[in-house]
Formats: structure tokens, sequence, C-alpha cells
């Protein structure tokens, strides 16, 4: 295995505002109370979710540990905060967790609900567009129309920022 | 009053009930051209900039009005806090998504709060209390404030992140009982669903199992996303692990509106899945 010195300065530098992450001492907290560890984690470590694998992977700058592994690696995450929240060190393991996953779009390999999602956005300013028939229930049920968003101010954004050539 | 996508474009039954809860209440409310907001589980992990910068942009949206945003969901209040807590602690970075606000004409300064619907309900328990009229007595409630309501406690400053207790607070306002059940602060899965339907799945069975064995008639949210994960994967689950479980789902605000003497046709309580008959029975509604 080896270090990817540029990859490990890159997630040093994604911690908001502290250093913290290189004080983990892999208690596993953070596994231990993770939703999704619990269900597809076996008891041998072999397959499954693990957000402390994920840390000293991402610290240590082990890159192909995270990106050429099985997706879940970095998909399993359901973005409950969980970690965030039991972490003795108070690291921001969801934040590394978004970075990791931002990293993994550029490489191709997004979940297909994510890219459907923003490409929804990109397109309409909505991750769910409106529709004639909710409209009609809006008015049924005495609602106001929702005020329409600027789309091409959102998709100036998308271009400038770069991230629509992820959207194929 | 910033409604989101999933409420206002997919189940806007749920917007017509807060809409009417708040005007018993004497929240007033407006609207605005807001985006996405965009999804802290969603646009957040394809790319943070974007979200970072979409998220600015809604906050700008309301700073010309000079408004504080009222959110009726989880994870529009999540985003929309998490984008200004960053801004304000990251010069850096405020500096970055203003260059790019400032090619759509927008500037982000920071001067409007943003806060979520349970907490401003709460900080007006007394106007609720003297607005419920039809106090719900003996239906057991189960809650599930849902993450991104408490978490991360840095940025959303509002429950105990690990033991809240403002949604219990709530729902003791109606005349109802809480059912505590042990899994209360378990995710409901919705994200992971989207990518790994089976441990979504067999994490809402320990969920759903959790909330049965507490006797609750009804499980209240207070989130779009924790709302259709329980009603729309409920018979689902049933079916993939032979449980009957047939717990009816409501909003915090449709609990209200009951309360406050609306009917169930008032606030399209037919929209939901799982069927709410034999609790609106029992209340004689």
């Amino acid at each position: 295995m080896s270090i990817d010195f540029e990859f490990r300065k890159l997630v040093m530098d994604h911690h908001i505002g502290s250093d913290l992450i290189k004080y983990c001492y892999q208690c596993s907290r953070c596994a231990d109370n993770c939703p999704v560890t619990r269900v597809s984690f076996d008891f041998y470590g072999t397959s499954g979710y693990n957000p402390r694998s994920n840390i000293l992977n991402a610290l240590l700058g082990y890159k192909d540990a995270i990106f050429d592994a099985d997706p879940l690696v970095i998909w399993g995450c359901t973005v409950c905060d969980t970690c965030d929240e039991v972490c003795p060190q108070n690291i921001e393991l969801t934040e590394i967790f978004t970075f990791l996953k931002n990293e993994s779009v550029k490489k191709g390999n997004a979940p297909e609900y994510l890219i459907e999602q923003a490409k929804a956005i990109c397109d309409s300013a909505k991750a769910i567009p409106s529709q004639p028939a909710i409209e009609r229930r809006r008015e049924q049920l005495g609602l106001p129309s929702i005020v329409a968003p600027n789309v091409e101010e959102v998709q100036t954004l998308f271009k400038n920022i770069g991230s629509d050539k992820y959207l194929d | 009053m910033f409604e989101g996508c999933t409420i206002g474009n997919r189940i806007p039954f749920i917007e017509a009930a807060s809409r009417k809860v708040f005007e018993k209440v004497g929240i007033e409310t407006s609207q605005a051209p807001f985006t996405c907001c965009p999804d802290p589980t969603g646009l957040k992990s394809f790319d943070n900039d974007v979200w970072l910068t979409m998220g600015a942009l809604n906050l700008c949206i309301a700073e010309a009005e000079g408004k504080d945003i009222i959110s009726l969901c989880n994870g529009c209040t999540n985003t929309l806090r998490g984008v200004r807590h960053q801004l304000a602690h990251d010069s850096l970075m405020k500096e970055k998504v203003n260059k790019e606000l400032s090619k759509v004409g927008k500037e982000y300064k920071g001067t409007i709060d943003v806060k979520h619907f349970v907490d401003v309900l709460h900080d007006h328990l007394d106007k609720v209390k003297s607005a419920i009229s039809k106090p719900l007595s003996g239906l057991k409630v189960a809650v599930h404030p849902g993450c991104h309501y408490m978490r991360p406690a840095e940025w959303m400053e509002s429950d105990d992140p690990m033991r809240p207790k403002v949604l219990k607070e709530l729902v003791a306002a109606s005349g109802a009982t809480i059912a505590e059940y042990e899994e209360e602060v378990l995710c409901c899965g919705s994200a992971v669903t989207n990518a790994y339907e089976e441990h979504g799945m067999a994490n809402l069975k320990i969920k759903m199992d959790s909330i049965k064995r507490s006797g609750a008639d009804v499980v209240v949210v207070n989130c779009p996303a924790c709302f259709q994960q329980f009603d729309t994967k409920q018979r689902d689950l049933g079916k993939k692990y032979e449980t009957e479980y047939d717990i009816p789902v409501l909003y915090i605000t449709e609990l209200y509106a009951l309360a406050m003497g609306y009917s169930p046709d008032d606030i399209g309580l037919k929209f939901h899945r799982t069927r709410l008959k034999s609790i609106l029975e029992r209340l004689g509604l």
C-alpha cells in the first residue's frame, strides 16, 4: 500500500478550522455508534462500512484503500452525524467523509441517485422539480404556488465552479 | 418560509397543516424564490463547494428582504445553518463563495438567522397551548426528531444531540402521552437507503421494531425525509420481514392541526400511505 502525501494534505486541509484529525487514537466510538456499521459489518471485519478505518486511511494517506475498494467504503455513510457527536477528540468525521465522497464523484464512482439529484438541481434549481399534479394538489389544499427560483443563476454557479462536468 | 423541495413539490399536505398551525400561533411568514437548499445528504456529497455557494445564495435572498428564515425541514435547516456556520468561521471560504456569487450579482454578508420550525414553536409554547382546543388524550406517541434537527450540535444549536427533548415537550403540549423507546436517536436511514437498500431496510427494521415494542399508536416526526422513510417504506419493510407494523406517521404540525380543531380532510391526511383510520376513530375525528 502506498502513501499519497498530496491526498493526506487535502484531508488535513478539509477539516474545518483545526487539525484535530491528527489526534484520532482509533478508539472506535464512531464505528460502535454508526447505524450502517451496525447492519453491514461482519464480526471479523472483512466487509461492511467502517468510519474508523476511513479516518485511519485518510489520515495516513492510504488513498488506494479508500478509492480502489468496494464503493460501500465511502458511500455507506448515511450522514447522520452521530460519529461527530460521540468522538472524544471532536473530530468532524462527516466533513472528512464529504471530502472523500466529493473525490469519489470526480473519479466517476458516485451512486446513481446522487447524480440524478445533482442533475435535477442543475436543470430546475430544485431537487424535486414541480409537477402539474402536485401543483393541482397544492391548490386543492389552499396553498399558494411556489415562487419560481432563478434557474439560470444556479446553472451559472455549477458551470463556474466546474462541477457540471461530473453530471454525466 | 423555506418549505423545501420535498414538502413543497412532493408532500404539500404537510405545508398545509404547518401554515394552519402557524396562523393559530401567530407566526407570520412570506414566500421567496428559494432554490433547493441544497440537500446536505445529497448535493453536499456531490460537490461541497456548490453546496456552500447555493446555500449562501438562498441566504442572500432572505438577506435582501432583511428577514430570518423559518424552515419546515431538517435537511434544509441543517444546510442553511451549516453554510452560515462555515462561512462565519472560514473567511477564506467566504471570500471564495462571494467571488462565485458576485458573478450572479450577489454578496453574502451573514446578517440573518435560520430557525427550525420546531424551535420556533417551542419558543411560542404558551401560544401553542392556548390554541389547543381538542387535546389528544390517550394517544401514545413515539417521537423521532431526526438526525439533522440536532446534529451537528456545533451548528444546529438547538436540542441535545443525543438526548433530545424539545419534540417530546411539543407533543406533550397536545395532550398526548409519550411512548419512550430505546432507538429514539437512531437515524431513519433515508440517505443510505438510496445507495444500499438492504442496509437501509435493516436499519429501519431496528427502528420500527423498537417503536412497535413501545406500544406507540403513532410516530411523530419533523422532517420530510424521515416522514417518507417511515410512511412509504413501512409496507415494504413489513413484507420483507413478514411483520405487521401498521404504525401511522404524523408531522408534529399535523398532530397540532388535529388538536387545534382542524378535520383530517382540512389537512389532507388521506394522502398518507400508512392508515390513520383507527387512531382517528379513537380520537373521534
